[in-house]
């Protein structure tokens, strides 16, 4: 079979074979297994994209470039820390008394159907395909959301649906009217939506309705990727995910989101030149690094704070890639890179928080978590280290990356701005997380703790946290070499 | 001849929208998206026979079975099993709703004008009511409480996008449409799930009762 194939069909067979009940221990095997299968086929595929090769599936609806092979590698890794967390998760949760066979189902089914859409959209060199496969993420995580079952659970579902389908809506309006820029010159076969077929009859697309059709993409897949000001749904929807579901949202449907944006954004600097749609991925990149600022400030939900530091880290990577030129996109791609290494600790930190303490509220937590939980607090703390782009860190070189492209280039005052936000944001995002960990300890004596324990879920934020310091100090060669590959891809040389 | 004939379905498309906007009984806008979906359907089959694309007939028969009988009767269901009949108080009230989408029409216009009508002998009224239709949708989203008006509203959208492709192009390929209708049959179903929790949970499906998550 196509290698291709393959990998996209093992998370699909895998999570076909979740959602039939059956004995617990064999399932978990099927998942865990299922997943690391998965990112096993997704490595050989970028190795043989290194090798030379371009692997292609279903005429060429299906392709792997540069850009694909990174954002494939990073979600797959994504899925199996996922994975094996969520085996974690349901554990402690058991401990603690409340988790039913329905919801043990769910959440085999739904988390590797979920990688599944994420690795289509990540591998479709077809606009249609695309956004078949975004919807499909979108469908799937709906009831991820939902799943804990609470009134707050189907508001943020009922949100998050309505929002995703008016921004898939939106999408879908804009790949229309890229298909009639081209004016029936494309053909009528799947082909003619291909992304090469567009980019190789770029200069005689319609000049005007491919600049409405960019607006309407953007907008639409911007939406999915949580750029301000389409990401109220975003801090609701993380809130309410079960942590190895929002550790999904949160790097894996990011890095999909953006690979879509910089598809758009390459067809449309071939029709139009690099200012259309580089400008407006600057401003909503600024924007949502502003929006995030008063909210990470005041915020009360610990999960909320991590959702509002996606949209910074969003906000960041736009930002590099509307500035343009190699060393900006260098800069985005690679703070692609350690974001996806990075953020899982901070989930899962978080959730093991937030599990141990039944609520992920910061009151209810109570201050002083250091004293009850050191272990998990001591990660969050390493975690938000990271997250917030302390040096020696990965995060902080990918924005210094970013930062020094943009200081050179025509845009100093955004770029001024965005450093000014950074700062408050690093001293935000402290100041709540210290406030948390650090100090007495406030929580009242009759509302214990349950004691921290080394069982799996803990064990996969230690390796998580392992990769994440060692990547930043190290990345590995093959890895970089896909980034410099995937900056070919969107450099066009 | 033809291309009056897709303009009158379009128009049709686009009134029907209004009507939608202008009364608030759930079983009238449901049947208002049915005959939506007809008009869709009737113009991707005259475009199909005139200039001999077979796949936009496979197209309208879709359009018809799922778009125009199969949603329809699954929604009616949905409001017959919640017992729920009418559309409460909007946001913003009827009239000035009208009058807000007449600009919003016009906007819808005046944007497109610029916009190639490819080489399908189609004008550009098509892509102006789509847009138009686009906007009112959105509208309704916003301006409505109901669950299932908002659904209405985004399915509204989701035939204005189809008109465009039908309409402006010489129609998307086969097997993205194909995947696109079954992606929103699968979205329809999620809907009803979803509602049918919240009505388990809330006894409702007002969805301004849904705000407490705020910050």
């Amino acid at each position: 079979m196509n290698l291709l194939v393959a990998t996209l069909a093992a998370p699909l067979a895998t999570a076909a074979v979740g959602a039939v009940p059956g004995p617990r221990r064999p399932k978990e095997a099927v998942l865990l297994g299922g997943l690391a299968a998965t990112l096993a086929l997704s490595l050989a595929t970028a190795r043989r994209y290194l090798g030379g090769e371009t692997p292609v599936a279903f005429g060429a609806a299906l392709r792997v470039d540069g850009l694909s092979a990174l954002v494939l590698v990073l979600t797959a890794f994504v899925g199996l820390l996922s994975g094996i967390y969520s085996v974690g998760y349901l554990e402690r949760n058991e401990r603690s008394g409340f988790v039913s066979p329905k919801q043990r189902t769910e959440l085999a089914a739904l988390v590797p159907a979920y990688l599944a859409a994420m690795l289509l959209v990540c591998v479709s060199n077809n606009l249609g395909v695309l956004w078949i496969a975004v919807e499909a993420t979108t469908l799937a995580s709906v009831f991820l959301v939902a799943f804990p079952n609470r009134d707050t659970s189907l508001e943020a579902a009922w949100k998050f649906l309505v929002l995703g389908s008016v921004g898939l809506a939106f999408a879908l309006f804009g790949t229309v009217l890229l298909f009639a820029a081209g004016g029936g010159m494309l053909g009528e076969s799947t082909s003619a939506l291909d992304w090469t077929k567009f980019m190789a009859h770029a200069r005689t697309l319609h000049p005007f309705t491919v600049k409405l059709a960019v607006v309407f993409l953007v907008i639409g897949y911007g939406t999915k990727a949580g750029l301000a000001p389409m990401h109220t749904w975003k801090p609701d929807a993380y809130r309410e995910a079960p942590s190895p579901a929002g550790v999904l949202m949160a790097v894996g449907m990011m890095n999909c989101s953006l690979y879509a944006l910089l598809r758009v954004h390459l067809v449309s600097r071939a029709a139009l030149g690099p200012e259309f749609s580089g400008r407006l991925l600057l401003g909503l990149g600024l924007l949502s690094v502003l929006v995030a600022t008063p909210f990470i400030l005041v915020q009360w939900n610990l999960k909320r704070l991590l959702a509002y530091s996606s949209v910074e880290h969003v906000g960041i990577i736009a930002i590099g890639l509307g500035l343009g030129g190699e060393v900006a996109v260098f800069g985005a791609l690679l703070h692609m890179t350690y974001h996806s290494f990075a953020k899982p600790v901070a989930f899962f930190s978080a959730g093991t928080l937030a599990q141990l303490h039944r609520s992920s509220d910061l009151d209810a937590i109570g201050r002083g978590t250091l004293g009850r939980t050191p272990v998990a607090s001591g990660l969050l703390l390493l975690a938000t280290l990271m997250v917030t782009g302390s040096p020696p860190f990965g995060l902080f070189w990918s924005e210094m990356t970013i930062l020094r492209a943009g200081f050179a280039g025509p845009h100093l005052a955004a770029v001024a701005i965005f450093l000014a936000a950074l700062v408050v944001l690093f001293c935000g995002f402290f100041y709540q997380v210290g406030r948390l960990t650090l100090g007495p300890d406030t929580r009242p004596a009759d509302r214990p703790t349950a004691p921290e324990r080394l069982d799996l879920a803990m064990g996969t934020t230690l390796g998580a946290a392992a990769i994440a310091v060692l990547s930043g100090f190290s990345l590995p060669g093959a890895l970089l070499s896909l980034v410099h590959a995937a900056v070919r891809v969107v450099e066009g040389s | 001849m033809t291309q009056d004939f897709v303009i009158l379905c379009a128009a049709g498309m686009l009134v029907s929208t209004y009507l939608m906007v202008g009364q608030k009984a759930l079983v009238v806008a449901i049947r208002l998206y049915g005959v939506q979906s007809l008009l869709l359907g009737a113009v991707a089959a005259a475009l199909g026979l005139v200039g001999h694309r077979p796949h936009l007939l496979v197209t309208a028969a879709l359009t018809v079975v799922l778009k125009a009988a199969l949603i329809p009767w699954f929604l009616l269901r949905v409001i017959d099993r919640a017992g729920i009949r009418r559309e409460i108080q909007p946001y913003v009230n009827v009239p000035t709703s009208l009058l807000l989408c007449l600009g919003l029409t016009v906007v819808g216009y005046r944007v497109t004008l610029g916009v190639a009508a490819a080489n399908t002998g189609v004008p550009h009224q098509i892509v102006g009511v789509a847009l138009s239709m686009v906007l009112i949708g959105l509208f309704l989203m916003v301006t409505r409480r109901k669950a299932i008006t908002q659904i209405i509203a985004l399915l509204t959208v989701e035939n204005a996008v189809f008109l465009a492709a039908v309409g402006a192009t010489v129609g998307m390929p086969l097997v993205v449409e194909l995947g696109i209708s079954f992606d929103v049959i699968l979205a329809v179903a999620v809907v009803g799930v979803l509602v049918g929790r919240i009505l388990d949970r809330f006894e409702s499906m007002d969805t301004s009762r849904l705000s407490n998550l705020r910050g």
